[in-house]
């Protein structure tokens, strides 16, 4: 299992994260202050570190450097917007760079963007009965393979990357079709509907009122 | 037009015209001196002649009773020609009846002249023959019987050319002595518009935002005068503008902090928020949810409201009443008075003080409420008020962590915190000792740290005495 540090000085922002990522399948440890956080890196094994800048005790700045020879990805989070903030983490050596206030979606997906880039990342997915190899863009369910268009495709790795979470349709629209949603168009419907017809889950794959989709495995 | 050049111009007019009129008058005082000169030698000439013909007529052996006309040729031609060849004198003389009996070479007959000689005296005219100038006079004679007119003309034109030689020479001498004044003029224009020219450029640097730029004083007259009122308004404008410019850092800085210090609870409540509206929860997670919301919320709440604060008492006039420093430290006793993380203890001695009793209560409770996080728990806070010669002094003092030296200045700023998460734990937004200073702005006071990293810090302020009578105290 994938093992991720989240470093923050507020309890409410480590939770959420620690909620959100294990959700979706990471274990997770949280540390409020910098010198907790390089004594857990000593001890333990991670593969990917979540860090402030603005730390109580060392600041996200010398973490980094201190980081920097166990090659461990890290990804700053920190509310310090401006362009030289981002231009001075990155320099640092941080692969990305997530603003505060952020979007949950958007902050799993760059975890795991960071992770397929140090081949961290499980390539076969799962979700009940079907499994998605990824590397190989393959969909088994039950070792029957099935075909998927380009755009069903996308919409089964949100899914199955967010079992349980109702995404909603502008999310699902601008992750998968790259474009701005359209309230009144039905393309996405028709897709989900496809997708549904196709994997066999008229019951796993519920429609959530007024929100969007949920995949409930 | 430049000024310089409009003085200068004006320079040179009138030198023009005073060289010209004074010049013109010059030659002319000498050219109608010798004019007068000419006449007077004339007329003198004129008596000479009209003696000397008398003389000579009386001298001839009369063979006639009857002066004859042929010796009046010839006297008069001696006398024309007396003694010099080259004289330029001429003569007429004619008879009774005004017929010609001498006429000398050269000599133009004025009839309405000759007709004019009076019978005793002599007149005199100025004529211009052929361009020549000469002075025309006229006279009676008698000798022997006949009465004869005699009439002499001189030739005057050196004095005519004299006087055009002098215009001449005048029109050079102003021509070159304009060149001079006007180059002396020049030199001296340029030096009493140098504070001028110095002054524009001084309004120039500053029009381009160089307010530091001063004008140089170089006289002690009106210009220098101004040069220095310029330079004076100058630094007041300066001094403006700096106050302004840091007020607006110091606003900005306070909006980037306010922003910054919004984000984290907004990154919670709309994080938690989402989970909760797009999630399948169980009971326990909900909750946690539910709640970090409600109080990242309050935390956003108590924020806003210590902002509040801060505006409305930047604003404020208060209005000081009377109290016993008693009733104040009664109140701290009574709102901590349960309070049993730490130990509270109180010294004071009583005194009247004249404060806006409700901003300063909460100045101490603020005070009060960061000794207590910075204390361990069983830690030990004290409230100390103590008269002074100045005035009361309020100290508030804990034996916690302590603040480091170079953060002491920054402690006051709006925001500012020393140990982040632990403050923010305790539900503090960073606003409350920048609410405290402004509340002491007020009072004419100040607040003073010493804070020793390990051993605990001490705030105090002393709030001078004012005149208080005692039949004024607030009950």
């Amino acid at each position: 299992m994938i093992r991720i540090l989240i470093v923050d000085d507020e309890k409410a922002i480590c939770d959420l994260i620690d909620m959100n990522l294990s959700a979706a399948g990471y274990s997770c440890k949280t540390v409020q202050n910098g010198f907790d956080a390089l004594d857990l890196i000593e001890k333990e094994q991670f593969d990917l570190i979540l860090l402030d800048i603005m730390l109580p005790g060392a600041d996200g700045y010398d973490i980094i450097e201190y980081i920097r020879p166990l090659k461990i990805p890290v990804i700053f989070i920190t509310a310090k917007h401006e362009v030289k903030d981002r231009v001075k983490g990155l320099k640092l050596g941080a692969e990305d760079y997530l603003v505060k206030p952020f979007d949950v979606v958007e902050l799993i997906a760059r975890v795991e963007v960071v992770l397929r880039r140090f081949h961290k990342t499980q390539s076969v997915l799962q979700a009940g009965d079907v499994l998605v190899d990824t590397e190989a863009r393959k969909v088994m369910k039950n070792g029957k393979t099935i075909v998927l268009t380009n755009k069903e495709y996308g919409l089964l790795l949100l899914f199955i990357r967010n079992k349980n979470v109702a995404l909603f349709k502008e999310t699902l629209y601008e992750k998968v079709w790259g474009d701005e949603y359209i309230a009144d168009s039905r393309t996405l419907e028709l897709h989900v509907q496809r997708l549904r017809k196709k994997m066999g889950w008229e019951q796993h794959l519920v429609a959530v009122y007024k929100v969007g989709y949920r995949l409930e495995i | 037009m430049k000024l310089l050049y409009k003085i200068l111009l004006w320079n040179i007019v009138i030198v023009a015209v005073c060289l010209g009129v004074g010049g013109y008058s010059f030659v002319n005082f000498v050219f109608e001196t010798s004019l007068e000169r000419e006449t007077k030698q004339a007329l003198d000439e004129s008596s000479i002649l009209q003696f000397a013909f008398e003389t000579a007529a009386l001298n001839i052996p009369s063979r006639y009773d009857m002066l004859q006309d042929t010796t009046i040729e010839e006297i008069g031609y001696s006398l024309e020609h007396g003694g010099q060849n080259n004289s330029t004198r001429m003569l007429h003389i004619s008879d009774e009846e005004r017929n010609t009996l001498y006429l000398g070479q050269g000599f133009g007959v004025d009839e309405g002249f000759l007709q004019q000689i009076p019978k005793d005296g002599k007149i005199y005219q100025l004529r211009e023959v052929n361009g020549r100038y000469y002075i025309h006079t006229g006279c009676k004679m008698e000798a022997l019987d006949r009465v004869l007119h005699l009439e002499t003309m001189k030739d005057i034109t050196q004095i005519y050319e004299e006087r055009k030689e002098g215009f001449e020479v005048y029109r050079k001498v102003i021509l070159f002595v304009l060149v001079i004044a006007s180059v002396i003029m020049y030199l001296i224009c340029r030096w009493l518009t140098k504070p001028i020219r110095l002054l524009t450029k001084a309004t120039h640097k500053m029009t381009e935002g160089d307010y530091s730029y001063r004008a140089k004083v170089i006289s002690n007259d009106e210009m220098g005068q101004l040069t220095d009122d310029f330079n004076m308004m100058a630094a007041n404008l300066e001094q403006n503008i700096n106050m302004l410019e840091n007020e607006i850092q110091a606003r900005e800085e306070f909006i980037a902090a306010f922003a910054h210090e919004l984000k984290t609870p907004l990154t919670a409540i709309i994080g938690y928020a989402d989970m909760l509206r797009s999630r399948k929860m169980d009971e326990e997670k909900a909750f946690v949810s539910a709640n970090y919301i409600f109080t990242e919320g309050k935390r956003l709440e108590a924020m806003a409201f210590r902002l509040l604060d801060i505006i409305v008492t930047k604003r404020l006039d208060i209005e000081k009443q009377k109290i016993d420093t008693e009733k104040i430290f009664d109140y701290l006793k009574e709102i901590y008075g349960e309070y049993d993380r730490v130990k509270i203890r109180c010294h004071y001695e009583k005194a009247t003080i004249k404060v806006e009793s409700d901003l300063l209560k909460s100045v101490m409770i603020n005070l009060v409420d960061n000794a207590c996080k910075a204390s361990d728990e069983g830690g030990k806070v004290e409230i100390i008020g103590k008269r002074l010669e100045q005035g009361y002094l309020f100290s508030v003092k804990d034996y916690g962590m302590g603040i480091p030296e170079e953060e002491c200045d920054k402690i006051t700023n709006a925001f500012y915190m020393v140990d982040k998460s632990r403050s923010r734990s305790r539900n503090g937004a960073g606003l409350g000792l920048a609410l405290c200073v402004e509340i002491l702005r007020l009072h004419n006071s100040e607040l003073h740290i010493e804070s020793k990293v390990g051993e605990g810090s001490r705030f105090s302020f002393l709030i001078p005495w004012e005149e208080v009578s005692e039949h004024e105290v607030l009950d």
